[in-house]
């Protein structure tokens, strides 16, 4: 438990964890302390001076960004000293603000137009300055207007912080400005327009390009989610308006880490019209698909699968939602009565280290280790994990880096062991037993011949250390370091998709043919060999160009039409994760709740309806999985248990291009195509 | 509550800026070059009520210093409320320094900056309210001065020896810059600095 202090704020006795700040504080007591430059979760800087307060017994005024709750503290957060104070920077601050709330799309969102209804400020009693900033549109993702900019600098830390580093005040005084190096266009600069400084940025000086109309902050209804393109699951606060999304922002918690959300999580959801998105039905009819209805095709599809039966298999993306996952297992197992039903996870990595991993919050770490991993936002291989992992580095974090090949993310690692990977794991592992901390038999003998370098002296110096060691790690290398969680610390596997650990729990796994063999890959290879069944059932975006060899049947049950949909027999169109509710559990383990947001696109349907239909078809009739059949299967506990210091082989994909991949229909039925192209004429 | 920030100090020290701004005899010009010297050297530019309020202030002096249009009492008002907040705002020593800078120049000649909006200036420091003007009695047509300038604001003719008929010297106040150069070359002290006849001060 936190230690707890009591203080009184303006009356009223507040209880806050020993070392939280005076706005946080106050915000427990359901008391606002105006700010503009203040971000929860950051260090606060004093610069808009809003947040000044008086405390009992000092002189002057304080700040309440950066002075820590004590015990017995008596505060003021009001009087006409302090508004005067604020007054006079509201006012200044709109004398260099356009004046034009009615046609702003900020307005209601917007905290200047907040605190000057607050303070009264019609207008500015200081004279107007107007500066004639150009307006940087031109790209699809963010519009930065510096003529709004109220210099509050959030939107610099924020993208500091996470280790972007693309914006930097230049200038001084009234002529400050915000910008890019050497004041080029977004796309010009290292930008990864993940849109981290719109959700910052408290007026409308950094915006979605796309929002011009589009609705302001009362007209939306808000809904939070989580994004299901790529393995780290991130928390998203969806808006709609008539029955349309408009904007999704990160949706995690205001001071948290996590508070993240790449581009493809946050612009993507164009896809949900895209042209290519699947709508009706489709047969292949003379060698082209034709629009059918669901019952022709369900007949068709019951009859190849009964027909086939062992012989049929079913292959699924892992980014699939428990429901669905229990369903297809039903399916493939009970009705067809085949046991190849595999997902993508099998790809990159096993399904036990999915089983193991544990629960962890990363916010709470004060050390991260990365194993065999390469998180990064310039790759868009798991772009949050490199987010999180720098922001906890800022906010005092240590981190070691465990990896046989260079990764960007070692720029802020405290140590970084290159080289053989297990070697290095022994080595930390003996060098924490010979600091005495307590560990099993077996895997002090396992480690008693390794040496220990200065490196990994340092390394176990800080797990030693740490309060609270977070050890992420590859699939491969997943049991190697369970060892060293086994003497301190937490470990998650990290997989590259949505809802591996979901997957494995629900237990669609393999109990016939995997994946690879069912899609016709050969180790080491692309697809080629022949597929290892006849009939196949291709559920969400899997990864593959062409049709496996030797397939009499295909069905492709997809949002969109994919390059393999397009070679199907039979199409069925399902929803996004948008137009569905489920459940997932993250790579941290936690259950996720995604209610449905709109309706899904002409006749598509989720996964689990297109299940139970085509169940209905065939003769049986499957209920959707409850509530409890779901937490039952995610409640399982695991133990950690030693193995011996290995890698698991078979599991090398590059993960930003497996990510891409899943997400192909996703990228080019958006605006993130634009994004693809300029990237590639940049690289030409 | 100290709460210093350790910032640069870039170019001059506060100290210097206030020691230089002293040996200004006009109160406007003394707080309107503290406030310019300031911005260019030793603000760190962190903090709004100061790295915006000096903003403010500058452009409130330049009014006052050069008669602008729209210059009124109004701007002494807010210039003290500026300083006011400054100090009671500001994050650091030398943002609460010049804003007590400009509440004491205030203070000391409030009148003086009162004086300044009616478009006078008695030291006759600030060059939109002086004019320059040759004293027919004392200038000897020596023409050093037409030489000087160079903003082709003096005609005259220089006196020859047994020529009559000659133009005497004067200046044309709407291509004189108040640079002073031709102050500096008249060795008869004919041309003075005086207050300038504003139109509307005329007119009343």
């Amino acid at each position: 438990m936190e230690k707890l202090v009591k203080l009184q704020i303006d009356g009223t006795m507040v209880e806050a964890p020993a070392g939280m700040n005076l706005i946080d504080a106050a915000e427990l007591a359901g008391i606002h302390i105006p700010n503009l430059c203040y971000l929860k979760g950051m260090k606060g800087i004093g610069a808009c001076r809003l947040c000044l307060i008086e405390v009992e017994g000092l002189k002057a005024p304080v700040i309440a960004c950066n002075t820590k709750v004590r015990d017995g503290m008596v505060i003021h957060t009001k009087n006409d000293k302090l508004n005067e104070v604020r007054k006079f920077v509201i006012d200044l601050i709109l004398s260099m603000h356009p004046l034009d709330c009615m046609t702003c799309t900020k307005a209601g969102g917007c905290n200047l137009q907040k605190y000057a209804y607050e303070f009264e400020l019609k207008e500015s009693s200081f004279t107007r300055k107007e500066f004639g900033y150009p307006t940087d549109e031109a790209n699809p993702f963010i519009k930065r207007d510096p003529e709004y900019c109220i210099l509050c600098g959030r939107c610099v830390r924020v993208c500091k912080e996470q280790g972007t580093d693309v914006l930097e005040f230049m200038g001084r005084g009234i002529e400050s400005k915000v910008l890019t190096a050497n004041d080029r266009p977004l796309q010009e600069s290292e930008c990864t327009f993940c849109g981290s400084c719109v959700d910052a940025c408290p007026v409308n000086a950094l915006l979605e390009s796309d929002r011009w109309r589009k609705g302001r902050e009362w007209e939306y209804t808000k809904i939070n989610s989580a994004c299901l393109l790529c393995g780290n699951g991130c928390d998203i606060t969806v808006s709609t308006k008539d029955g349309r999304i408009q904007k999704i922002n990160s949706g995690a918690a205001a001071g948290s880490a996590e508070r993240y959300l790449c581009a493809y999580g946050r612009f993507g959801f164009d896809s949900i019209e895209a042209e290519s998105r699947l709508r009706v039905p489709m047969k292949r009819i003379d060698g082209a698909l034709k629009e059918t209805t669901w019952e022709d095709t369900l007949t068709i599809v019951a009859e190849k699968l009964r027909k086939a039966g062992k012989e049929a298999g079913f292959i699924s993306v892992a980014g699939i939602e428990n429901e669905d996952a229990l369903i297809l297992k039903k399916i493939a197992k009970n009705i067809v009565k085949t046991k190849n039903f595999d997902t993508t996870l099998s790809l990159y990595g096993d399904s036990e280290s999915f089983r193991n991993s544990q629960k962890a919050d990363i916010d709470k770490a004060d050390l991260i280790l990365l194993v065999d991993l390469n998180p990064s936002q310039w790759e868009r291989a798991l772009p949050a994990l490199d987010a999180s992992v720098r922001r906890r580095v800022n906010r005092g974090a240590k981190l070691i880096i465990i990896n046989s090949s260079d990764a960007k993310i070692e720029e802020v690692a405290a140590v970084t062991l290159k080289g053989n990977i297990t070697y290095n794991l022994k080595g930390i592992t003996k060098a924490l037993t010979e600091k005495g901390l307590k560990a099993d038999r077996k895997i002090a003998a396992a480690v008693k011949d390794e040496e220990i370098t200065e490196d990994i002296e340092k390394a176990a110096e800080l797990i030693s250390k740490a309060n609270e060691p977070l050890i992420f790690s590859s699939p491969s290398m997943f049991e190697a370091s369970a060892n060293i969680a086994l003497i301190k610390g937490k470990v998650i596997s990290v997989g590259l998709e949505s809802n591996v650990r979901g997957v494995v729990l629900m237990g669609l796994t393999t109990e016939g043919k995997t994946y690879k063999e069912m899609a016709g890959m050969e180790s080491g290879k692309g697809q080629g060999a022949k597929s290892a069944v006849k009939v196949l059932y291709a559920v969400g975006e899997v990864p593959l160009r062409t049709r496996p060899e030797g397939l009499e049947f295909l069905i492709v049950q997809n949002s969109h039409l994919s390059g393999l949909a397009k070679q199907a027999d039979i199409v069925l169109p399902s929803a996004t994760f948008l137009e569905t509710a489920g459940t997932i559990v993250d790579y941290m383990g936690r259950l996720k709740y995604l209610p449905k947001i709109i309706e899904p696109q002409g006749e598509s349907k989720s996964h689990r309806e297109i299940f139970i239909a085509l169940a209905k078809v065939m003769g049986t009739k499957i209920k959707l999985p409850t509530e409890a059949e779901v937490n039952k299967a995610v409640r399982i506990k695991t133990k950690l248990s030693f193995s011996p210091f290995a890698k698991k082989e078979g599991f090398d994909i590059a993960p930003g291009e497996f990510i891409e991949s899943i997400n192909a229909s996703v990228i080019n039925g958006s605006r993130l195509l634009w994004l693809k192209e300029t990237e590639k004429a940049v690289a030409v | 509550m100290s709460e210093e920030t350790k910032t640069e100090e870039k170019g001059k020290k506060l100290e210097d800026i206030r020691k230089e701004a002293e040996e200004k005899a006009c109160p406007v010009q003394k707080a309107l070059y503290f406030i310019d010297e300031f911005i260019a050297g030793p603000m760190c530019s962190k903090c709004y009520p100061c790295s915006l309020g000096t903003g403010e202030a500058k452009i409130r002096l330049t009014w006052i210093s050069s008669h602008h249009k729209n210059v009124s009492k109004r701007d002494v008002q807010e210039l003290k409320r500026i300083g006011l907040n400054m100090i009671e705002g500001s994050f650091c020593k030398k943002g609460r320094d010049t804003g007590r800078f400009l509440i004491e120049t205030l203070a000391a000649s409030e009148d003086e900056f009162i004086r300044h909006i009616s478009g006078f200036c008695l030291q006759k420091e600030c060059i939109s309210l002086v004019e320059y003007k040759i004293h027919p009695g004392l200038c000897v047509m020596c023409g050093k001065c037409l030489e000087a300038c160079t903003h082709e604001a003096i005609i005259g003719e220089k006196r020859e020896l047994y020529l009559t008929g000659y133009l005497s010297f004067e200046i044309l106040q709407k291509k004189c810059t108040r640079c002073g150069e031709c102050i500096e070359v008249c060795q008869v002290g004919a041309i003075e600095r005086l207050s300038a006849e504003l139109p509307e001060l005329i007119a009343k």
